[in-house]
């Protein structure tokens, strides 16, 4: 929580501090580094030529922290038995509105409250009755990354 | 930053850690949010961790007598200070029959195995015997067991298992049983030129006195409360030649519950002299000497972390009284609490004897048996020149009488409060504490205790009673010592000491004893703390006349009655017991030297009072100090009531 709180002020400086703010407040302020989002990639290919381990910047990493939250059975993390979405339990209802409208609450409340990296989230659950499966859209903006406005899709399907 | 804590054993502790690491140390940011990757390679690893710091930390304490608690790893550390956890224990008939048989050989013998079966609690219980009983043939009948030598059964299966013996390999000899008493193990070694079972071999706890040529084996727990039996190896006992056969046999009981049976059926089989099976012409009635007791569970964790090191520091020596505790624990399974007084300590002084009284587990005295069994095996243990007497408890009872106060705006229903304060009560009485030898009785846990039990309670008074059951010896003289251990409270006017009722030779009248304080010429205490015990009776005009006026005298100071000779003809309570009752000087009574402290719920009193006070009905207190009032002290009535 308190990196959260963390962030909400960093964002506060970024959007008073150029208006308003002196330069010595600015070059103290800018000692925070923590506008650079900094992930490790779990694919762990080494880079050809640096042989370093893959890194997630920023949008890259957010937008990986969303999808493992949306993946993340809950109870599957030790002692968090909260953390994550029980969207693969509703595969099993029928594709209709109204469970995608479940699915769609269950993946909101969980990134609006474990990643408090991203705002103004909207999350679209399409039903494919035909194809028995859902088609997923989760927009989000970062907050305080000049940045266009994020999104990813996948597709939820039974498969067993 | 370093990691300089390394005591955490929490998770979330040994996570928050490493993130506090990361951020002094790395060049990544996104730890701190659950979803990233890294969070779950932390997670995995703070897992990992908490996994290793728990195992360590379990591993470390089954290491250890004090803090184990799997039963495998205490019972090795115990085996490590060559101790044997008890093993259950059969309970234990004495029974006698008469075989009407038309056999013309001289004697049948009874086969090992199921003898019969007793019924309890509408269960069935095999009783067997774990080896062959003869008996001759007298007029066709075989008697066998008699009153003073009755033949013991033992509640349980017979079993027997065989092992081929293979030197060639590491090979163990463990029985496959749980739930066997190891008492009644016998074995016995066919080698290659024996005939039969073979040679017994004999059992023995430790390694003194043996050579080469001892036939001995000695057992150990394994895995699952199952025994393994260890052979001599050739320098301590003798070695098993290659191919021969050991044969064991053993009981296999269901312990304490087998407890209770009485009355039995007789199953058993016999044989004659040459081995032919012999048919009974007629029914076989089992006629019961004692009934099954004495059976026990195996013994728990806790009771083996508690006597391993005592038996361990006694040495197989029975020198100082912790010594003597765990020596009669280990050779009398059933033993309770033991109380160990040294003669110098008696009075007056019996130089040169140990006295040992012994609470048994479920019953109150030690049969004559069981004693002379004690006092065989404990020589081996015991300094020489000290001679051990065992001594049948002395039970001190304690016993109260308490009004309970009640807000009768809080309670629907006065019975079942009562319930519950006798069921607290009596919870509390079973409590190790009290029921032991050198106990105490704490009288403010017991006050504090029934105002907890309801929060309709809303005070108690309680007076304390002390009581010994004095056992008769029926038209005989005879003379009586009671000792209480404990000062009794002094009350001028006499009635201190009460019994219920008795009669005594050249009169059929209910007598009782009571007593006077000695007072000196002004009519005051005089100090001496003695008193004189007189036999009064009540009579029809409900007056109390002397019947003997100094029957014996009274050591307040000491706690002790002396009843000079006398003779008792009856008693009105039953087992020809005079219950002497007094009144203890401090509420707190203890279990002095050899008496057993038993806090005796069942003859205690509770009284349930109204607090009129508490539920509004009086507010003055008028009514109250007129209807429902108690004293603080106790009455002057002459009988124990």
């Amino acid at each position: 929580m308190g990196l959260w709180y963390r962030t909400v002020l960093w964002e506060d400086f970024w959007v008073g501090a150029i208006n308003n703010w002196t330069k010595s407040t600015i070059s103290m302020a800018s000692k925070r580094i923590s506008r650079a989002f900094k992930d490790i990639s779990l694919s762990f290919d080494p880079h050809p030529v640096t042989k370093d381990l893959p890194v997630l910047t920023n949008e890259r990493s957010i937008r990986r922290s969303v999808r493992n939250l949306v993946e993340t059975i809950p109870t599957e993390r030790f002692f968090n038995s909260t953390l994550g979405t029980n969207i693969r339990r509703s595969l099993f209802e029928f594709v209709d509105y109204s469970t995608a409208v479940i699915i769609e609450d269950q993946i909101r409340n969980t990134v609006s409250f474990y990643e408090p990296r991203v705002t103004n989230l909207k999350v679209q659950v399409d039903p494919r009755p035909d194809d028995n499966s859902f088609d997923v859209n989760v927009i989000f903006d970062i907050i305080g990354l000049d940045i266009a406005t994020q999104q990813f899709s996948f597709i939820l399907e039974a498969t067993r | 930053m370093p990691f300089t804590q390394f005591t955490n054993l929490d998770f979330d502790q040994i996570k928050t850690e490493i993130k506090s690491y990361l951020r002094a140390n790395s060049n990544f940011t996104d730890f701190d949010f659950e979803g990233s990757n890294f969070s779950v390679l932390i997670d995995t690893l703070a897992y990992n961790t908490y996994i290793n710091a728990f195992n360590a930390n379990l591993v470390v304490n089954e290491s250890f007598l004090d803090a184990a608690t799997v039963r495998e790893n205490v019972v090795s550390l115990a085996r490590n200070i060559g101790y044997v956890p008890r093993s259950k224990s059969a309970a234990k008939a004495h029974i006698t029959f008469s075989v009407p048989t038309t056999t013309a050989s001289s004697f049948i013998t009874l086969k090992a195995g199921l003898v019969c079966v007793g019924s309890f609690d509408n269960t069935s219980y095999r009783f067997s015997i774990p080896e062959d009983v003869s008996a001759t043939v007298i007029n066709g009948v075989a008697q066998f067991g008699s009153a003073s030598s009755p033949i013991q059964v033992y509640q349980g299966t017979l079993l027997q298992k065989q092992f081929l013996v293979n030197s060639s390999v590491d090979q163990r000899f463990i029985l496959d049983n749980p739930n066997i008493d190891a008492s009644t193990i016998v074995t016995y070694v066919r080698g290659i030129n024996d005939t039969g079972l073979g040679r017994e071999y004999h059992r023995v706890d430790n390694i003194l006195n043996l050579n080469k040529n001892s036939e001995i084996y000695l057992i150990q727990e394994v895995q699952d409360e199952r025994y393994e039996l260890l052979f001599g190896d050739g320098y301590f006992g003798k070695e098993l030649e290659n191919n021969s056969v050991v044969t064991v046999k053993y009981v296999v009981t269901d312990g304490e519950a087998g407890n209770g049976p009485a009355a039995f059926d007789f199953q058993g089989n016999f044989v004659d002299e040459s081995n032919i099976r012999v048919i009974p012409s007629a029914s076989v009635p089992v006629t019961t000497v004692q009934r099954a007791m004495n059976g026990g569970e195996i013994e728990n964790v806790s009771s083996i972390k508690y006597f391993a090191p005592r038996l361990y520091s006694a040495q197989y020596r029975a020198v100082t009284a912790r010594d003597y505790e765990a020596i009669i624990q280990s050779i009398y399974p059933n033993t309770e609490s033991v109380a160990v007084v040294g003669g110098e300590e008696l009075t007056p002084p019996q130089y040169g004897t140990v006295q040992i009284s012994i609470k048994p587990k479920n019953g109150t005295y030690v049969s004559d048996f069981d004693k002379q069994n004690i006092l065989s095996k404990i020589k081996q243990y015991s300094i020489a020149g000290i001679n051990q007497k065992i001594v049948d408890l002395k039970v001190l009872y304690v016993e109260i009488d308490s009004s309970v106060y009640y807000n009768t705006s809080q309670v629907s229903n006065v019975d079942d409060l009562r319930t519950n304060i006798i069921n607290s009560l009596t919870t509390y009485s079973r409590d190790v504490d009290i029921n032991k030898f050198g106990g105490r009785f704490k009288y403010s846990k017991i006050l504090q205790l029934i105002d907890r039990v309801d929060s309709a309670v809303t005070s108690n008074i309680t007076k304390v009673k002390i009581r010994r059951d004095m056992k008769v010896l029926k038209n005989q003289f005879a003379q009586y010592e009671l000792c209480f251990g404990n000062r009794f409270h002094i009350n001028p006017a006499g009635y201190n000491i009460k019994s219920t009722g008795f009669t005594v030779s050249g009169s059929n009248d209910i007598v009782y004893f009571t007593d006077v304080p000695n007072k000196d010429a002004n009519g005051n205490l005089d100090g001496s703390g003695m008193g004189v015990l007189s036999a009064i009776k009540r009579t029809e005009q409900d007056k109390l006349q002397v019947v003997v006026k100094s029957v014996g005298t009274v050591d307040y100071a000491k706690g002790e009655i002396l009843v000079n000779t006398i003779n008792i003809t009856s008693t009105v309570a039953d087992n020809d017991l005079i219950e002497v009752q007094a009144f203890p000087d401090s509420n707190d009574v203890v279990g002095l030297k050899d008496l057993y402290l038993s806090f005796n719920v069942p003859n205690s009193t509770i009284n349930m009072v109204k607090d009129v006070i508490a539920s509004g009905e009086d507010i003055s207190g008028v009514t109250f100090t007129r209807d429902y009032y108690t004293s603080s002290y106790s009455n002057g009535a002459l009988e124990r009531k």
